[in-house]
């Protein structure tokens, strides 16, 4: 189950992914959104900063830096919040599995990193369910930047923090900016009950954990014939050839 | 600005520094004439010797292109609305109001965070919620609150731009029928506005008298908010 802060549960179930860059969560994710979707279940995915209405307008505040620490948070909770109402909540409500690459606690993180009052930022977020399972990638500082600067063209300007004036140097700036995350993300794994799982084992390994935390919460969750169609086509021997081949996911 | 206060947490990254210009905010319902006011206001006051500073919702530089596309498909729900509208306020304190106030100017905004809790609040969201959002907001010098009734507004609204979308509450009251949702909602709205006025101490104009009357009252009010600022005074 899912809850909302009032404490009403809802039938959907929400499972998040966090960590820093570089830990690998995405690629934990879609391997786990694959194997449930093969499973058949009905799954929403949704990603943090890419709300249709709100995205063009945090791109413009990065590439024009205009972003304070302040606005920077308030913009991407707008984003958070649009995706909230129209995707993750309506989802969850109708019984399906929520997928979140990054939740609440990647704002709590970034924005504490960035000097904004902790206390604010929980606020600001209040309204935001609270997730059936939270899974925290942890990975040294050293190995994600190894993932990272490794066949990355130019790291932006947020990015690496370079508005907080840590370092004149971008990579340095990044590593610095990186590490308050990592120190605030340790700090909230008892306080928002996150999961850890260690990023630095083999990937195999970690989906295998993945998949066992999240198969103990997966009883109801609404399900969906992936492809409807497929009796009909070996039954009566069509190719299908006219059919959209992808699977229907429901997203 | 005498005392330098803000409603809630603040800035992080701006002192509580000397903010010598004063920040006067004119709020009141959609139509009732508040532009046009800040308007005249300001040329009066430039003719005084004041430097005027002016700013508005959906002016920031961030946000009001955003904003704009997203009221024009319809699609924001009211967190996402309270939230953008944040980042635009928010934007335009820090990069607009706060500098001016800072090098001595009267800052006239067009409406301020008690709008957006108004159409918050009729929108079901939390209001101590969106209190704590709007923590990054200056107390202003004066708020002066346009009031007017639905019979005085209704006649405006339809000589100029029509029923608009939003300001009919047409994206949550479930009516077909644009008059009656107009109606419904700017009802709910002066309601509101009635009881932010009760606690953050709005100072009412009586907005159903003609455009000079309203100003001359407005002017009144301004003049005694600005007065320590002229030299000598």
């Amino acid at each position: 189950m899912a809850r909302l802060p009032s404490g009403q549960t809802l039938p959907g179930k929400l499972f998040v992914v966090e960590g820093i860059d570089g830990s690998g969560k995405s690629t934990q994710l879609d391997l786990l959104r694959k194997w449930l979707t093969s499973a058949g279940y009905c799954i929403a995915f949704s990603e943090w900063n890419s709300s249709p209405i709100v995205r063009a307008t945090t791109k413009r505040g990065k590439k024009k830096q205009l972003l304070t620490p302040v606005t920077f948070s308030l913009i991407h909770a707008a984003d958070f919040a649009n995706r909230f109402e129209q995707q993750i909540l309506p989802a969850l409500k109708a019984g399906a599995i929520v997928l979140a690459d990054r939740y609440v606690y990647t704002a709590y993180a970034r924005d504490a990193a960035r000097g904004v009052d902790p206390e604010f930022v929980r606020q600001v977020y209040a309204f935001a369910a609270i997730p059936t399972v939270a899974l925290y990638f942890r990975v040294s500082l050293d190995e994600s930047l190894k993932r990272i600067i490794t066949g990355r063209p130019k790291l932006k300007w947020y990015e690496a923090g370079m508005d907080l004036g840590l370092s004149e140097d971008p990579l340095e700036s990044y590593r610095l900016f990186q590490g308050r995350i990592l120190r605030e993300y340790d700090r909230m794994v008892d306080e928002c009950n996150l999961q850890v799982i260690d990023a630095m084992l083999p990937i195999v390994d970690q989906q295998r954990i993945v998949r066992d935390t999240i198969l103990p919460h997966l009883e109801g969750a609404l399900r969906a014939e992936a492809s409807p169609w497929r009796r009909t086509v070996s039954a009566e021997g069509l190719s299908g050839r006219y059919l959209d081949m992808t699977p229907a996911t429901g997203e | 600005m005498t005392e330098v206060q803000f409603y809630g947490k603040g800035f992080p990254d701006i002192e509580r520094d000397h903010l010598p210009g004063r920040l006067i905010v004119l709020e009141g319902p959609d139509g009732v004439g508040r532009s046009t006011q800040i308007a005249l206001l300001r040329e009066w006051l430039e003719a005084e010797g004041y430097a005027v500073a002016s700013s508005g919702f959906r002016r920031s530089e961030l946000a009001r292109v955003g904003i704009a596309k997203a009221k024009e498909g319809h699609t924001m729900g009211a967190l996402t609305m309270a939230l953008f509208y944040a980042a635009d306020f928010a934007d335009r304190m820090q990069r607009e109001i706060i500098p001016a106030l800072r090098a001595g100017f009267v800052v006239l905004t067009d409406r301020y965070m008690y709008s957006l809790f108004a159409r918050c609040i009729v929108r079901g969201v939390d209001p101590d919620w969106v209190r704590s959002v709007m923590g990054f907001a200056l107390v202003p010098d004066a708020v002066l609150y346009l009031r007017t009734t639905i019979s005085a507004l209704l006649p405006r609204v339809l000589n100029s731009r029509g029923f608009d979308h939003w300001e009919s509450g047409m994206d949550f009251l479930g009516y077909s029928d644009y008059y009656e949702s107009y109606i419904e909602y700017q009802t709910r709205m002066l309601k509101v506005f009635d009881e932010l006025g009760q606690e953050f101490g709005f100072e009412d104009v009586d907005a159903t008298q003609d455009v000079h009357a309203v100003f001359t009252q407005l002017r009144e009010a301004v003049r005694g908010v600005v007065k320590e600022l002229r030299p000598g005074a």
